[in-house]
């Protein structure tokens, strides 16, 4: 528990200095904050309940990208520029780190097991970008429809 | 918008009806450029080119070249192309090309007052030098405390952050290939770090380099080609899939070259 939420106080720092790299404007850092920590919520309760990594990080995905469109809408700005720097806590950099330095030193089944872990959490990060995005072009399409 | 008086053979208005097309390409490039998705950027041409009264507009894009065939009112067809060489990633300067191209749909400008526009955005500012470090700074030691480091580790990680930052600034001018660039920072922060950890400072070497790993992972690649993909840009999606897989590659070799000459 003390674990997840060092890791969202420290994600989050993380974010907002990825947003302000990626040169996203002063205004929007604090939805920038608030975003990621939910997503890392989304993320430390799945983890908590045990449904496993794939599952959690699908979710934390889930929870970011439905926010920054929901976001984008709200203050005019393009999705990608709200996910990219909410997403960036869960990109799986350590394992990708475990994965070559095992890899050196010949410890054969532990890259295995961070490979396949990398496999799992880059698919699961996204399948839930794919998944949000299909979902909020049906809508929008749906409305449009209805419109005219 | 163009002035209504002109004849629309006269060699005055082809000037101008081309000068309006390098303009819309100019948005398109920047968007591009920046690191924006190919349908946004297909998208904003389109819709410019309908403002500016082309009758009929085909643009194509990929992550690599743009190309812009129009019709104008007098029947003539023009093209231009771009070719993108070079992207980084400028997320507020994606933004403001979005403003101004929402602000254009609503009241189209005269072609000087967009020439204009376009070369503010251009010149527009970013954050600077000493807080883009502050930030190499602040996001490796955050790193290396999410992914389990002491306070230490992040002291001496935030140090080689500095290092890779500098190590970036330095190379730009040379302008090498973003892959060997990656592969290259990766093994002077690797060899900064272990340098720092064989100097008494931080318990974790991994601990340190994975925080500076995170600065160099290709996220926003990984994000725009999705996204690319299910916008059925699959062309574009699966170039900007293999940029990302290559770049997260050439990360781990360097790192892995500094702890094959360490040993670990």
């Amino acid at each position: 528990m003390e674990k997840y939420l060092m890791q969202m106080v420290m994600g989050c720092i993380g974010a907002v200095g990825f947003a302000v790299l990626f040169n996203v404007s002063r205004d929007k850092l604090l939805y920038i904050v608030s975003a990621s920590a939910l997503s890392w919520m989304g993320y430390a309760v799945c983890m908590l309940y045990g449904t496993g990594v794939f599952w959690a990080f699908f979710c934390g995905t889930a929870v970011a990208a439905l926010i920054s469109e929901i976001l984008a809408r709200v203050v005019q700005a393009p999705v990608l520029m709200l996910l990219v720097p909410i997403l960036i806590p869960l990109i799986p950099g350590g394992d990708l780190y475990h994965m070559m330095s095992n890899l050196v030193r010949g410890n054969d089944p532990e890259v295995l097991r961070y490979g396949r872990l990398l496999l799992l959490e880059a698919g699961a990060i996204a399948l839930g970008i794919i998944c949000v995005a299909s979902f909020m072009s049906i809508l929008t399409s749906l409305r449009r429809r209805r419109h005219s | 918008m163009l002035p209504k008086n002109i004849q629309l053979e006269s060699q005055e208005y082809l000037a101008k009806e081309e000068a309006l097309l390098a303009c819309i390409l100019d948005m398109g490039e920047m968007l591009l450029k920046s690191g924006a998705e190919v349908m946004r950027v297909e998208d904003t041409i389109s819709r410019l080119c309908k403002v500016y009264n082309f009758t009929k507009y085909d643009v194509f894009t990929i992550t690599s070249s743009i190309v812009l065939t129009v019709r104008t009112l007098g029947g003539r067809t023009l093209t231009q192309t771009r070719r993108i060489k070079a992207r980084d990633t400028d997320l507020g300067r994606v933004a403001q090309v979005n403003a101004l191209s929402r602000r254009l749909c609503a009241g189209p400008l005269d072609l000087d007052a967009f020439q204009e526009a376009v070369e503010q955005l251009r010149q527009a500012q970013t954050y600077p030098v000493w807080i883009l470090r502050l930030m190499h700074i602040m996001i490796s030691a955050a790193f290396s405390l999410f992914f389990g480091g002491t306070f230490m580790d992040a002291v001496a990680g935030a140090l080689s952050g500095l290092v890779l930052y500098e190590f970036l600034r330095l190379t730009a001018p040379v302008q090498l290939n973003g892959t060997l660039q990656c592969a290259l920072a990766s093994f002077v922060t690797g060899m900064a770090a272990v340098l720092l950890y064989r100097m008494g400072l931080g318990q974790h070497p991994d601990m340190m380099i994975i925080g500076n790993i995170m600065l160099l992972i290709p996220g926003i690649a990984f994000t725009t080609s999705l996204r690319d993909i299910i916008n059925g840009d699959t062309l574009s999606g699966l170039l900007g899939l293999c940029e990302a897989i290559l770049r997260a590659l050439a990360v781990a070799s360097g790192f892995a070259v500094v702890l094959l000459l360490t040993g670990g």
